[in-house]
């Protein structure tokens, strides 16, 4: 199978996906009703699209192709609402966060469609502990190259994104230590991490053939970056966030991705060299770990800072693009957030600290997202 | 010299000795049947009671008093944990399932009382049937779905089914008492009096546990085990206080479940049926149901207990069926759920003592009706609330939960 052709979509317009636990009412652990929401979705009229996910209870909702904040925000809020209705005929919770804090993953059930039982059956029980729930942000691009180039400009950016995202302090009942643990689970697929170094589509191309000539993959879903293209809808995908607490942290964060992007495109401020990869995983790992405290080694000048500083450095050099986007409230709730708790994972952990009980935890979360 | 001889035992080996074997037998026969078959343990332990009745040894209505203690405390350990699983703002936000709890029991009581009226059998006996034949079975379906891990809507709905017409059936018996008791006699003013406060003591009573039960669990975590036994201490303590006044010893406890649940926002989390030392109580409670039936009871019980059996399944059936689509239920779904309310409840043998205690002519003509078709459904319960869930996809992909 070949690399399929790149469609048109306009230029920075975004799309949100976010992947949502679903708990029951009663201990809050996960409960496997997806196939009940989506049967009382039918028929529901939305802006985008909900559908399952690999293990069931997991719920995906999607926006349609949004040009601003604001629209990311109101059909986000129009999704919500329909699913919250139906959440309330079922009596379960939906919630956001990057890993529900105790489930056991060993329990988790598989969702009755080919393909998830065909990725269960190869990945074992890491399709299980893959019971860890993102957002993925899709950023629009005139053309395949684009893309490419829009990629790696924004690869730096990957630890600012974590920080900021960060929701899953909890696994399995104990407090990991990292802000992410979720991308601990991703980091384990064969194939995840960064794109290969190429700003050509013509060159991805051939490392696509190559790949699929080795039988290692049949298509881009098989890859597990942080960052991909999408060809099918002329996009790239963002895929390091965790979902965060709230619809509205979501609509922020999309909006952050499009000021980024509208900034490395119309101003070009880095000169792309694959050795700006040297500090990535170090730079991740710093996010996942630390969050904000985190280090960040700067590629081109080797500098160190806190991941906090870089963060506040960028929101102001994004101003203009904020003010030309209309994202402007998106950036001042991630900037308000960033100075005060930080991020959800402090959130998460203080609500441990003061409750001390992880399913009161997620109580809180449920009625967080609820809003 | 005299001939030497074997010491002799100094007298019946008494309750323990009973109660020992009882529990032995229990859980021999659950692992036997875990062992060999994929049905539920408690299908073992009912077989054991079961295999001792073949041998004589049935339980008798009215109870000796080592059995009703068992039952009660059991029972009330069940049904204080399915009142804590009630949410009640759910019935607010899906009136269909609001109008299926409330149908489903109005419908199995007319449906049982017209076909024992068909049958020719006395309307006040009729009466009495179906009001014990309203509950569900809390000891069945909470202890299969807890041993099978099952979970969905058809498990979270059975859940609030059965705790919902186990009240109804109780709060009916005890309407029912006070006609009965009020019909004619004199100073039955008195009686009428007397029930009242009685109801109103329960309510007391369970408000005092559930005041007490959120006191403990704001200081301790529930999950450990000695604070499990604290908590089973109370619920024991509130149980006994019940049967000492006189209260029923079904009501207290659910309502106390009830109002725990639902005047608190912070979950409830403690292991299920209070961990070991409440596991115990269950097997014995599942055993002496077993123990229920002899050879004589099934003749005198006969087609009426069929009959019973049947209507109170068809009822079910057709109102959860009926208003399936109106509650968000899949049609799948609803089949699934009056399955699993069909299983006889341990609520109607005690529901069947305290009828006993205040009108005991008219219980001993319900008894062998009852008690059949509670021997009927015991054993076949507990498989077919298995296949239930598994008709409704809510078991592990497994089929059984290593726990």
């Amino acid at each position: 199978m070949s690399l399929e052709a790149f469609a048109d979509s306009r230029d920075l317009s975004l799309g949100v996906e976010l992947e949502l636990q679903i708990v029951n009412t009663q201990d809050w652990d996960l409960s496997p009703q997806a196939a009940d929401l989506m049967r009382l979705m039918q028929g529901r009229r939305i802006p985008g699209d909900v559908k399952p996910e690999i293990t069931r209870s997991m719920i995906e909702l999607s926006t349609g192709v949004c040009s601003s904040h604001a629209q990311v925000v109101s059909e986000l809020r129009e999704i919500r609402g329909a699913l919250l209705d139906a959440a309330r005929r079922l009596d379960v919770g939906l919630s956001g966060g990057g890993t529900h804090p105790f489930q056991q993953w060993s329990r988790q059930r598989i969702y009755e469609t080919p393909r998830f039982h065909q990725v269960s059956a190869l990945y074992g029980y890491l399709s299980k502990q893959f019971t860890i729930f993102g957002q993925h942000v899709h950023v629009g691009c005139p053309s395949a190259d684009d893309a490419l180039v829009l990629l790696h400009g924004l690869s730096r950016y990957i630890p600012h994104l974590i920080a900021l995202a960060a929701a899953s302090p909890f696994v399995q009942g104990e407090d990991t230590g990292f802000h992410s643990a979720r991308l601990n689970s991703v980091f384990a697929f064969p194939l995840s991490g960064r794109a290969p170094f190429v700003t050509r589509w013509e060159d991805f191309g051939v490392f696509f053939d190559k790949m699929a000539r080795t039988g290692v993959v049949s298509g881009m879903k098989d890859f597990y970056w942080d960052i991909r293209p999408k060809p099918e809808f002329g996009t790239i995908e963002v895929r390091v966030l965790d979902t965060p607490l709230t619809i509205e942290k979501a609509a922020a964060l999309a909006a952050y991705i499009q000021c980024l992007a509208r900034w490395l495109r119309t101003e070009r401020p880095h000169r792309l060299h694959e050795d700006d990869y040297l500090p990535y995983t170090f730079n991740r790992f710093q996010a996942c770990r630390f969050g904000p405290e985190g280090t960040y080694v700067d590629p081109s000048t080797g500098e160190h800072r806190t991941l906090r500083d870089d963060i506040l450095a960028s929101f102001n050099r994004l101003e203009g693009h904020a003010i030309d986007l209309g994202a402007e409230a998106g950036l001042k709730l991630l900037r308000t957030e960033l100075l005060d708790k930080g991020n959800d994972a402090s959130w998460l952990r203080d609500v441990r600290e003061r409750e001390g009980l992880l399913a009161e935890v997620v109580r809180q979360q449920v009625l967080r997202w609820a809003g | 010299m005299d001939a030497w001889t074997w010491p002799q035992p100094p007298g019946p080996p008494g309750e323990v000795v009973w109660l020992a074997a009882v529990l032995v037998a229990g859980a021999l026969m659950g692992e036997a049947i875990a062992r060999t078959t994929r049905w539920p343990r408690v299908v073992g332990y009912t077989l054991a009671g079961a295999g001792a009745a073949a041998f004589g040894l049935h339980l008798s209505v009215p109870m000796p008093d080592t059995a009703r203690w068992v039952i009660d405390l059991a029972l009330a350990l069940l049904l204080f944990e399915i009142g804590t699983r009630v949410h009640l703002r759910w019935l607010r936000h899906n009136p269909g399932l609001l109008a299926t709890s409330l149908l489903e029991s109005v419908g199995t009581a007319v449906a049982v009382y017209a076909v024992l009226l068909l049958l020719d059998l006395p309307p006040a006996v009729a009466t009495a049937a179906a009001v014990l034949a309203v509950p569900a079975s809390a000891a069945v379906a909470g202890r299969v779905a807890l041993e099978l891990g099952a979970d969905g809507q058809v498990t979270q709905r059975m859940t609030h089914l059965t705790a919902l017409n186990t009240l109804y059936g109780v709060l009916a018996l005890i309407v029912f008492k006070g006609v009965q008791l009020a019909d004619g006699a004199p100073g039955w003013w008195q009686q009428l009096l007397a029930l009242g406060a009685s109801s109103l003591g329960a309510l007391v009573l369970a408000a005092a546990l559930a005041l007490a039960v959120a006191r403990v669990a704001r200081r301790l975590d529930l999950r450990h085990e000695s604070a499990v036994l604290l908590l089973l201490g109370l619920v024991l303590l509130a149980v006994g206080a019940a049967r000492w006044l006189g209260f029923s010893t079904l009501l207290v406890p659910l309502l106390a479940g009830l109002l725990l649940r639902n005047t608190t926002q912070r979950p409830w989390v403690w292991p299920r049926h209070f961990g070991t030392a409440g596991g115990v109580l269950v097997l014995l409670l599942f055993v002496y149901l077993g123990a229920l039936w002899s050879p004589g009871l099934l003749a005198a019980g006969g087609a009426a207990a069929l009959a019973l059996v049947l209507a109170r399944a068809l009822a079910k059936g057709v109102v959860v069926m009926g208003l399936a689509r109106w509650s968000g239920a899949s049609t799948r779904q609803a089949l699934a759920l009056s399955i699993t309310l069909t299983p006889l409840s341990a609520a109607a043998l005690v529901m069947l003592g305290e009828l006993w205690l205040a009108l005991p002519a008219l219980a001993a003509q319900v008894a062998p009706v009852l008690l059949t078709a509670l021997v009927v459904l015991e054993l076949l319960g507990p498989i077919a609330v298995q296949q239930a869930f598994k008709l409704a996809g809510e078991l592990p992909a497994d089929g059984r939960e290593a726990r």
